[in-house]
């Protein structure tokens, strides 16, 4: 049986990835670069349609914390919005917001924005006071690097105590392993301690991770910083690629092809997270006039050739395909969803 | 507030005038309704005319460049470059074009010497290979928004009062005179009411609306001109090409860009600026004739302006000035037309003829009377060299000491955009842009913006997101052409900006 390659290392590739194995599927993951869901809230706005149940229990085997009912989180730049699953600290409750929040930043550090937060927030009736700790690091220099020892954690404590209460809010800084840095802070500062909800930061990184580990648990090999360069297809279907990285360069047979690819896609050109590539010219794209919007043409989950044939072995997932415009938090469901209805569409061909 | 002269706006021509006649001591005043260079002065390519392009068709305009030109680099050497220029001819241009030129060149004393092919690609080595004749004259690069905050900062220290953001909303006229000027200051939020003897109008594009409140007529024509900006500084020269003005024939290197223009059609109003995807393509078509490496290069962004002409405007249209008086308001003087390059001299006749009407004996000091620091000589530091380039006498205000970047991409420091922000002119992001050159490079705004509304707001408090949206729209005009790279590099701006923060669209 030949391999089913899965083009794309975000959440869409990674769901079909899982979806695959599990039923049983040779599967290889071609990924490069940092995938737009890293950069993503790791929030699910709405529960996914399709797949509902499914990609619940799924997440929930990962031990993703899970929130159940409605819930407000806040960007980096002051803006609430409601999502449906979160981990524990990005968000509040529906009894609703905090009356007071202090919102720490580090001076010169572009991880959060205190002031510009605190006004937003203000705008939003939220009371909110910036609270600017000194910081000597360079703006491209991660966070984490200052809180390698007690001593700054009981540094930002200590600020935080001497703020009127309410509740803390912080920049997403940390990775999954210091996660409970925030419950230590809580019990430490006997105030609530939120992460906000940051883009180009670990939230959504945290989730890849999971999905990641489930996709190799299940059997799905992942060939990481490498792209597929070209395809070929033969009376309908796809039957080969070449795949390269560094100095490898493999053609490999290609039993069934899904093309999670992500982002922007119009006329040629594809975002990736911060990654940029070029994506494949064999299937047709649609242009809605907007970069933002667009993408792979699909007919029920399968890609469709530039003469406008369904291409009987290859799926479209996640960002590249054609999707409503997103709000926040809604690019994960629609990656959940679009990833469930291409494998479904491959195992009924 | 009784002033001897008001002037509205605050352009090149208004920033001239207000310095010219405080440092002669008269008593005046300034409202630009925008940031300083927001019409003609700011969209344009900065380029500092030798005079040679008028030389053909418009003598006494080649004339005034050629003297202003060096004054300029005497009185204002820190945000000029002496970069030259060249101009050439291409395979289908008119070769007998040239020797009027030369011809014209000497009559209106536009230094101009002939190259041969080999000295021009020495010169030149991005030159095209086919260029048949080359021309070196003076031409040189500007920095339009250090010049004229140069001459607010001058004024200022003379004595008069500089405001931008400040609109004229209202003139009183008694017995043919205007009486009493109102203005909404933005900043505070206060009506202000000033007193003049003389009103100058000099609102560029808008002269004929400022004219109308005081229900006068000025003629003039609105000519939009587009520019491109591509990434690097892709000649050493200025440019031109060798034929009778026309579009798509200039390029100037200018910081860390080159600026690519222009085109002419007729302005619907002041603020149709915008270029079109045929202006874009037209003006790479046509320069990389010149400079072929342009057929490879990144388009940062397109911007575009309105030419204030006399009369009807057009390419034809003279580009000296003139003084327009009605007598249904005897003393409002309106001026129409000029150039970026002579704005001192166009300043000086206009305060000649006001300091007469008041009877002010001092004569104009500003053909002598230095507008920034030399430049630097041998032994400077380069950080202090290029923060001279955009703040002139300011640059040893910024302080060294904190070397934290804030826009990569134009290597901007926190330092400078403080520096900025304690001064009297930053009301918006754009502002503090156009002074620091945060936000202007390849990736618009995307890494800086956020970071440079919050230290606006440490500062002292700005409404951000209104100043954020205005901020990313304006950029995102410029990028409406965007393609290639540039146009990898918007969608990812307008994915974390727009997507994830929901900024930059309107509500």
């Amino acid at each position: 049986m030949s391999e089913v390659l899965v083009v794309g290392s975000g959440a869409a590739g990674l769901f079909s990835s899982w979806l695959l194995a599990r039923d049983g599927w040779p599967v290889i993951v071609v990924g490069k670069g940092t995938p737009s869901s890293a950069m993503s809230t790791g929030c699910l706005r709405r529960m996914p349609e399709a797949c509902h149940e499914k990609a619940l229990n799924f997440l929930a085997d990962e031990g993703m914390p899970m929130v159940t009912g409605e819930r407000t989180g806040i960007s980096k730049l002051g803006t609430p919005f409601e999502c449906w699953l979160s981990p524990s600290h990005s968000t509040w409750g529906p009894e609703g917001a905090p009356g007071s929040v202090t919102v720490v930043g580090f001076q010169g550090h572009p991880s959060l924005h205190p002031n510009l937060i605190s006004s937003v927030l203000g705008h939003r009736g939220i009371r909110a006071r910036p609270l600017t700790l000194p910081s000597t690091l360079p703006p491209d220099i991660p966070l984490t690097a200052l809180f390698r020892d007690e001593g700054a954690w009981e540094g930002v404590a200590t600020e935080v105590q001497r703020t009127e209460g309410g509740t803390v809010l912080l920049p997403a800084f940390l990775s999954r392993r210091d996660y409970w840095r925030l419950d230590w802070l809580e019990r430490r500062c006997g105030r609530t301690v939120l992460e906000a909800v940051t883009p180009l930061e670990a939230p959504g990184q945290r989730l890849l991770d999971l999905m990641r580990a489930r996709a190799i648990e299940a059997g799905a090999s992942i060939w990481d910083g490498r792209t597929v360069t070209s395809l070929t297809v033969e009376n309908g279907s796809v039957r080969t690629a070449i795949v390269r990285g560094g100095l490898e360069v493999r053609e490999m047979e290609v039993g069934a092809l899904v093309m999670a690819t992500g982002g922007a896609l119009v006329n040629g050109l594809g975002l990736n997270g911060r990654e940029l590539a070029d994506p494949f010219t064999a299937f047709k794209v649609l242009d809605d006039g907007d970069v933002l919007r667009g993408g792979y043409a699909t007919e029920k989950g399968r890609l469709v050739s530039r003469s406008g044939n369904v291409v009987r072995n290859a799926a479209g997932a996640g960002d590249c395909v054609r999707a409503p415009c997103k709000g926040y938090g809604d690019g994960l469901p629609h990656a959940f969803e679009s990833a469930w209805t291409a494998v479904k569409a491959l195992e009924g061909a | 507030m009784r002033k001897d002269v008001l002037i509205i706006g605050g352009g090149a021509t208004g920033a001239g005038i207000v310095r010219d006649l405080a440092l002669r001591g008269v008593e005046c005043a300034l409202l630009e309704m925008g940031d300083y260079c927001h019409g003609a002065s700011g969209g344009n390519h900065g380029l500092l005319h030798s005079g040679g392009r008028y030389a053909v068709t418009d003598p006494p305009s080649a004339t005034e460049c050629a003297k202003e030109n060096a004054i300029l680099r005497r009185t204002a050497p820190f945000c000029i470059e002496g970069t030259d220029g060249l101009f050439v001819s291409l395979p289908g241009d008119d070769p007998s074009f040239a020797d009027p030129f030369l011809k014209g060149c000497k009559g209106s004393g536009v230094p101009a010497e002939e190259l041969t092919a080999k000295e021009a690609l020495s010169a030149e080595p991005g030159l095209s290979a086919e260029a048949l004749r080359c021309i070196a004259v003076q031409d040189g690069s500007i920095d339009p928004f250090a010049l004229v905050q140069a001459n607010v900062d001058s004024a200022r220290e003379a004595g008069a009062m500089v405001r931008n953001h400040c609109r004229v909303t209202d003139m009183v006229l008694e017995g043919g005179m205007v009486v009493r000027v109102k203005a909404f200051d933005r900043r505070s939020g206060e009506i202000l009411t000033i007193v003049p003897e003389i009103v100058i109008n000099a609102a560029g594009a808008w002269a004929p609306q400022v004219a109308a409140m005081a229900g006068c007529e000025v003629a003039m024509g609105l000519d939009q001109g587009s520019m491109l900006v591509v990434d690097g500084r892709l000649c050493g020269h200025v440019v031109n090409r060798l034929r009778p003005p026309s579009d798509g024939d200039i390029t100037v290197p200018n910081h860390t860009a080159t600026v690519l223009g222009t085109t002419s059609r007729p302005a619907a109003s002041p603020e149709d600026v915008a270029p079109s995807r045929n202006d874009m393509e037209l003006l790479l078509r046509e320069t990389s004739a010149m400079l072929p490496a342009l057929r490879h290069c990144r388009v940062v962004r397109a911007y575009g302006g309105v030419r204030p002409l006399p009369g009807r405007g057009g390419r034809g249209a003279s580009r000296t000035f003139s003084l327009i008086t009605d007598e249904r308001a005897g003393n409002l003087l309106s001026v129409v037309g000029g150039k970026l390059t002579t704005y001192r001299l166009m300043a000086e006749r206009v305060s000649d003829q006001v300091c007469n009407a008041l009877g002010v004996r001092a004569g104009c000091r500003t053909r002598t009377e230095p507008l920034g620091p030399p430049v630097d000589e041998a032994g400077g530091s380069v950080s202090l060299a290029r923060l001279r380039r955009k703040y002139g006498f300011k640059a040893t205000t910024v302080s060294l000491a904190d070397q934290r970047m804030l826009c990569s991409c134009e290597q901007v420091l926190r330092a400078e955009a403080q520096m900025v922000l304690a001064g009297p002119d930053a009301l918006a992001l754009s502002d503090v842009m156009r002074r620091t050159r945060a936000g202007m490079g390849y990736c618009q705004g995307l890494d800086c913006a956020l970071s440079l509304q919050e230290l606006m707001m440490e500062a002292g408090g700005t409404e951000p997101l209104a100043s954020l949206t205005e901020f990313l729209e304006e950029r995102e005009r410029g990028q409406a052409l965007a393609s290639g790279d540039q146009l990898r590099q918007e969608v990812l701006r307008r994915h974390v900006l727009r997507g994830v923060f929901g900024l930059g669209e309107r509500e």
